[in-house]
């Protein structure tokens, strides 16, 4: 018994462990995701929910449990170099509409950014709190390294980038039947920069267009958060 | 056999191995970012890689094929590698309580303003561009 404890608390068997509950949960979240597509059984939602279940019945510590599990966080690198590939596809659509993703993408940054920061403060939140909160509406490999840079934690803007992405797409569906939008690429723009691969996934529902641009815009941001904040911390 | 039926060979193989090109952008990735880190680059790896597999398409070194199913792995599957920073929040037991709903107002109102104006932008530039499109069109 005392062996068996022993090998239980050892740090590979922990890291197995953890891993496997994590993929396991992952893997039966997305089936029943893909089975009743409710807007909480999100993967990045309900997955986190259920293992946090688990993280406080047995009282492991993060910190435990994220040593256990860092190997999957490394491969959000090799994630981020794939997007080179959906880029590559859409070229020629941002050779044709290039003024139009400029503004939409430029716009919409600045007024995450700023909305952020302004609410925040409105609402008594400040210090590493609200820098965490700036990159909040941005694909979350690009919002972590923005949020190292600027001074926030970046596990603490992962938190906040989820919450935008359960929220992101409810609230795209109900913004696109209500503002008086003619063109497919505002509703894919509104829900590719608001609302990251989440909204991305919501505007491939609206229609192939809404999609692509989406997609598009959320890399062409995210990128854009990310040489903003090095030429920030450059200058500081 | 020729060293070109050898290569066909391995080109077939690597076509339809995912674990093969999984593998293949994660070196391009770990190349790059070790890269980064010793020319002192401000920007991050997975950046700098994106930008050689970029360039590897656009220079035609790599086909889009060759690697779809790598890159619709690491695409379809990403957001599970964000799960253990997500769970963060367990260690941070303040936000059960009023601050966490100040943070959920703020992420409510600010997704609301971004959506507003991006769409709205994007919509009123579209407008205006084809009008002025379809009016030169028309003078010509």
């Amino acid at each position: 018994m005392n062996l068996l404890n022993q090998f239980w608390n050892s740090t590979p068997a922990q890291a197995c462990a953890w891993s496997l509950a994590t993929i396991g949960l992952y893997l039966v979240v997305k089936r029943i995701y893909r089975r009743w597509r409710r807007w909480w059984q999100t993967p990045l939602a309900l997955t986190p929910a259920l293992l946090s279940v688990l993280i406080f019945g047995l009282h492991i510590p993060y910190r435990e449990y994220y040593h256990a599990t860092s190997w999957l966080v490394v491969l959000i690198g090799p994630a981020t170099v794939a997007f080179a590939a959906p880029i590559y596809e859409n070229r020629a659509l941002i050779r044709r509409h290039w003024p139009i993703l400029c503004v939409g993408m430029i716009a919409g940054s600045g007024v995450a950014i700023l909305t952020s920061w302004a609410f925040a403060t409105l609402l008594g939140i400040d210090g590493v709190l609200r820098l965490s909160l700036l990159p909040r509406s941005i694909s979350m490999p690009f919002a972590m390294d923005v949020s190292r840079d600027i001074g926030g934690v970046a596990d603490v803007t992962s938190v906040f980038v989820a919450a935008t992405g359960v929220l992101g797409p409810v609230l795209g569906e109900f913004m696109a039947a209500r503002l008086p939008l003619r063109s497919a690429m505002s509703r894919g723009a509104m829900l590719g920069v608001a609302a990251h691969a989440a909204g991305t996934a919501k505007a491939h529902e609206l229609g192939s267009e809404e999609g692509s641009i989406a997609g598009l815009l959320m890399i062409l941001v995210g990128m854009l958060n990310v040489f903003g904040a090095a030429i920030f911390t450059w200058l500081r | 056999m020729t060293t070109h039926a050898l290569s066909v060979q391995f080109r077939r193989k690597f076509y339809g191995s995912r674990l093969a090109q999984i593998a293949l952008l994660y070196f391009v990735w770990l190349a790059s970012s070790s890269l980064a880190r010793a020319v002192g680059l401000p920007i991050p790896g997975g950046i700098v890689g994106m930008a050689v597999l970029y360039a590897l398409l656009a220079s035609k070194a790599v086909s889009l094929r060759s690697l779809r199913r790598g890159v619709q792995w690491y695409l379809g599957e990403m957001l599970l590698f964000f799960v253990p920073a997500v769970l963060s929040f367990t260690a941070h037991p303040e936000f059960f309580g009023l601050l966490g709903l100040k943070i959920l107002a703020v992420i409510l109102a600010g997704t609301v303003s971004v959506m507003c104006v991006t769409a709205l932008t994007v919509d009123l530039f579209y407008r205006w561009r084809t009008r002025h499109e379809l009016t030169e069109s028309v003078l010509e």
